[in-house]
């Protein structure tokens, strides 16, 4: 039982972890690969670690050391990532060219056409 | 649980990592590169364990902690690099 556990677990988490390099391999543009890198830790190791408590048992010391590495993959990859993507699009990094949408850059042009209309008012309140 | 079970289960994570080296080889910009490093360190540090749950050595397992740890912090530097231009 505790056998079968194992490998269903850890074959869950070899396959997102494969699938999530070959999209980091195939995926057109920066910010995708960032979206497969961050699914490859949440569905990729975590169920390995836990496959490693179950197959270890949960008073070895394998398993305080897979829980702990847990922990820190789970609290610390989504603020990598959003770092990454972030230092990334600053830095001018292009997107794909069949990407739909750019909301930074339609924010931006909003709140300047919002002052280019705002600003005759108040230089005609102030004359 | 057989330990042959753990030695092959850390083979495949290298495995894995192998096609994220070729991804840290062609990447295009240098983003790409740093997530490649990242999405590795990840599969290192569970190959890692395997490996010392295969070997049954649990001096490895403070190898895993570490990289996990401190392989985050790089690409929190890195970052920080991309963004601002300084370290």
């Amino acid at each position: 039982m505790k056998t079968i556990i194992f490998i269903v677990l850890a074959s869950i988490g070899l396959a997102f972890s494969l699938s999530g390099a070959v999209g980091i391999l195939r995926m057109p543009d920066l910010y995708s690969r960032i979206q497969c890198s961050s699914k490859t830790v949440t569905m990729g190791a975590l169920p390995a670690l836990v496959a490693l408590v179950v197959g270890e048992g949960i008073d070895s010391s394998y398993a305080s050391r897979a829980l702990l590495v847990a922990v820190l993959l789970l609290v610390v990859n989504p603020a990598a990532s959003h770092a990454l993507a972030r230092a990334a699009y600053k830095a001018g990094v292009p997107m794909w060219q069949g990407a739909v949408r750019d909301e930074v850059v339609e924010r931006k042009e909003q709140q300047k056409a919002k002052e280019r209309a705002r600003r005759p008012d108040d230089g005609g309140g102030e004359g | 649980m057989s330990t042959s079970l753990y030695g092959v289960i850390a083979l495949v994570e290298t495995a894995i990592g192998l096609l994220l080296v070729a991804r840290l080889a062609i990447g295009p910009t240098i983003s790409d590169r740093i997530v490649a490093l990242n999405t590795l360190s990840t599969q290192a540090t569970l190959a890692v364990l395997f490996f010392a749950a295969f070997a049954d050595r649990a001096i490895y397992l403070d190898v895993a902690l570490w990289l996990a740890s401190f392989s985050y912090l790089g690409a929190i530097v890195w970052a920080r690099y991309l963004e601002r231009g300084l370290l």
